[in-house]
């Protein structure tokens, strides 16, 4: 009997995925729902939009379900090298784009994952008696993850009917003059990427960025720091989740040297609101809540499931609470699990998501 | 990694199981308790650091930190090692660190979290893994410390009141003198491994006689009215601490260790010696003569002689007749930082090195001097026979 259910077979889902096979669940007790086979697809269209090259994640940024080894030691054996290792326990490594799509097809390769997804687009989950209806003819699943990904790119109001935007994750070149809105790591990634392609760049940005080379603490990865925002009361937990999701990227000359020479020879400068620009590029990151996501509204909706503003009230291991009993998991991964875990929406934070989900699997099995 | 305090504990406990063990099969092998000491060490004061620094200081903890958090550790370790007198070769026992070191690093990096899924996510704890760590370290501790107690020799106590010796010790024992307790006629030593401490010796050819024996130890033992060595030792390795020696006028000695240079370093220190011909004689062996107190003795005070090689220092020499401190027959000699005072010349002799010198190097022997204080000699310092002198750098 297929036990477990995977809808969405992104990234999230792919580690979830890896995860459970590693801790024991048979692969086909398994069942992966998503249309495109390819875990890194739509991750691949976004990098290659804002021509990234190098992960922000460290070493820790590889889909193994096990932090050893990851993708310094990987890099420095290809390169029989210790510089990827060295400048791993430093913090500074950081793989290359290439390097983690080659990881990510050899891992769906060798694991079976084409055998486990359904092309299949799920559209609600239906609670029942010791399980979940995914899909109609798929039978009851007992455990169900639901790894969605982000609901969609987020584009200001004011500027969702200009026939000069596009937005940074979708393909694009760059004209003579570009209006970069956002202030994170893919608009400072634009910024770079329109200087080189030898264009004027205007940067128009609400605040200014935080300069930190992750998106949150890094005791927040871990249960030392995990276990204190995992107490905290709602509104102070809110106040911390929108920090965290507040514009940042990472310190460093490699940042700064470009854009201070950029600005002064007058190709770089600030200003607070678009202006006659060719081309407006919105480096304005995801739309953000569970109301943006259809399955999602519709779970709440139905179920009245707990939220605190966009955010679903899943429990510190991200299942959620109402519909998951001692025979059943309803459980979130990626960027709706931000309420257990901040850093939800990365390759770790996936893997929060997984464990947590494995042990429930585990603890509920039945044969 | 961000470590919590548990995970700190677990992670040190767990990573210090395949150290121990190798300490207590090198142990084994050496047949010396070092190698379980020094793991012991090193464990208290990491997880001292764990507990009492770390987890305050550091809210995450790159991996590069490892390297100087290492070097403190080491240097820690050392110290402590010092303070409890763990006797550990320094070249086996960097040795030892500098693999336990590794180890603890190759399983926190890739062995503990190959072994639990979780590991970084929950600050290095190890689950039920943990105390089970605990466990076997409280174990292995405690079978290692019950196996050298049940190796400890057996102790002696030598009641108060005079007994008739000599006492003859063939079996590695503690012999401990009550207060007031006193052989009369000498003990002997024949076995490795003996302790004497308290207790008073009177005559006797020679008070305390060591000999064929290591790791000897005596320990604030009197000895008075021996016929011709308060303590004699040949072919031995022993420790003299805060002895006091009486000697008769005559040929006599305090403390004679001769033969011995194949035997490792003999140790004299604190000692309180009055008389005789000769104070502390070291011949043929290596020795560090240290903090003693030498007077009134009628030929040299301290003396290293024939191709002896060791450290004289913080001595101090009052009212020698003849000599003070000597350097002899080919000997190399570190003298430093003794005070040598009221050395007189012997005119019953025409010997030159009678003369009432502080301090001598004699026949191609080689004395280095640093900071020593000489006052109200007959003569300061000389050479003879094709003896050095130098300051030390």
């Amino acid at each position: 009997m297929t036990q477990v259910a995977i809808v969405g077979g992104g990234l999230a889902g792919f580690v979830s995925y890896l995860t459970l096979v590693h801790g024991g669940v048979q692969p086909d007790e398994i069942a992966v729902f998503d249309p495109d086979p390819d875990p890194a697809a739509i991750w691949r269209r976004r990098a290659a939009a804002i021509r990234q090259r190098a992960m922000r994640s460290e070493s820790d940024g590889h889909c193994l379900p096990t932090s050893f080894p990851g993708l310094a030691v990987r890099d420095a054996v290809r390169r029989r090298s210790p510089v990827p290792l060295v400048r791993s326990v430093c913090d500074r490594y950081h793989p290359s784009v290439d390097l983690f799509l080659e990881h990510v097809a050899e891992l769906r390769e060798q694991s079976g994952w084409d055998e486990r997804v359904r092309r299949e687009r799920v559209e609600r989950v239906l609670p029942t008696e010791g399980g979940f209806f995914v899909l109609e003819g798929h039978g009851v699943f007992r455990h169900v993850l639901l790894a969605l990904g982000h609901p969609g790119l987020a584009l200001p109001e004011e500027l969702a009917d200009d026939p000069r935007v596009v937005h940074a994750y979708e393909p694009h070149e760059y004209s003579e003059e570009v209006t970069v809105v956002g202030a994170g790591m893919a608009a400072a990634t634009e910024w770079l990427n329109a200087l080189a392609a030898g264009s004027r760049v205007v940067s128009v940005r609400r605040r200014e960025p935080a300069r930190r080379p992750l998106n949150v603490e890094r005791e927040l990865f871990s249960r030392r720091g995990l276990a204190g925002f995992q107490r905290t009361g709602r509104s102070e937990r809110v106040a911390l989740l929108r920090r965290f999701g507040e514009p940042s990227y990472p310190p460093g000359p490699a940042w700064d040297r470009p854009l201070d020479q950029a600005a002064a020879d007058g190709r770089f400068r600030i200003e607070p609101t678009v202006n006659g620009s060719v081309q407006v590029i919105c480096a304005t990151g995801f739309r953000r809540g569970w109301m943006h996501d259809a399955l999602l509204a519709d779970l709440v909706a139905r179920h009245r499931l707990d939220t605190e503003l966009g955010w679903i009230v899943v429990a510190d291991d991200c299942s959620v609470p109402a519909l998951t009993d001692e025979t059943r998991t309803l459980a979130l991964a990626g960027a709706p699990a931000q309420w257990a875990y901040p850093a939800a929406d990365t390759l770790v934070g996936a893997k929060y998501a997984a464990r947590a989900f494995l042990r429930r699997v585990r603890r509920c099995r039945t044969r | 990694m961000s470590y919590t305090l548990r995970g700190r504990v677990d992670s040190r406990l767990a990573a210090a199981l395949l150290p121990l063990l190798a300490a207590c099969v090198l142990a084994a092998l050496v047949h010396a308790w070092w190698p379980v000491e020094l793991a012991g060490l090193m464990l208290g004061v990491g997880l001292a650091l764990d507990v009492l620094v770390y987890d305050r200081v550091l809210d995450y903890q790159p991996g590069w930190l490892a390297v100087p958090l290492g070097v403190l550790e080491l240097l820690l370790t050392l110290a402590a090692a010092d303070g409890f007198s763990v006797r550990a070769p320094l070249g086996p026992a960097l040795a030892f660190y500098g693999g336990s070191w590794l180890v603890a690093q190759a399983l926190g990096h890739a062995g503990f979290p190959l072994l639990r899924l979780s590991y970084a996510e929950d600050g290095g704890e190890l689950g039920s893994s943990g105390p089970g760590a605990a466990a076997l370290v409280a174990v292995a501790f405690a079978a290692a410390g019950g196996i050298a107690w049940a190796k400890l020799p057996p102790t002696v106590h030598l009641a108060q009141g005079v007994h008739r010796g000599p006492l003859v010790i063939t079996r590695r024992e503690n012999l401990v003198g009550e207060r007031g307790a006193v052989v009369r006629g000498g003990i002997v030593v024949r076995a490795d491994g003996v302790t004497v401490r308290n207790g008073s010796v009177l005559g006797g050819e020679n008070g305390i006689d060591v000999e064929e024996a290591r790791h000897v130890v005596l320990d604030h033992v009197t000895v008075a009215g021996a016929a011709l060595d308060g303590i004699h030792v040949r072919r031995s390795q022993v420790t003299i601490r805060g002895c006091v020696i009486d000697s008769p006028a005559g040929w006599t000695q305090g403390i004679d260790l001769s033969f011995n240079a194949d035997k490792g370093m003999s140790m004299v220190e604190g000692c309180t010696i009055v008389g005789g011909r000769q104070g502390i004689v070291i011949d043929s062996s290596g020795a560090v003569v240290s903090g003693n107190r030498v007077s009134a003795t009628s030929l040299q005070a301290i003396t290293m002689t024939e191709m002896s090689m060791g450290t004289i220092e913080r001595n101090e020499v009052v009212g020698a007749l003849g000599a003070g401190i000597v350097c002899d027959d080919q000997s190399e000699c570190m003298i430093e930082r003794n005070r040598v005072s009221g050395t007189r010349a012997d005119s019953s002799t025409d010997a030159l090195s009678q003369k009432g010198y502080g301090i001598i190097s004699n026949y191609k022997a080689t004395a280095e001097l640093a900071d020593n204080e000489l006052l109200g000699n007959a003569r300061g310092v000389t050479t003879f026979a094709g003896a050095v002198v130098t300051d030390a750098p």
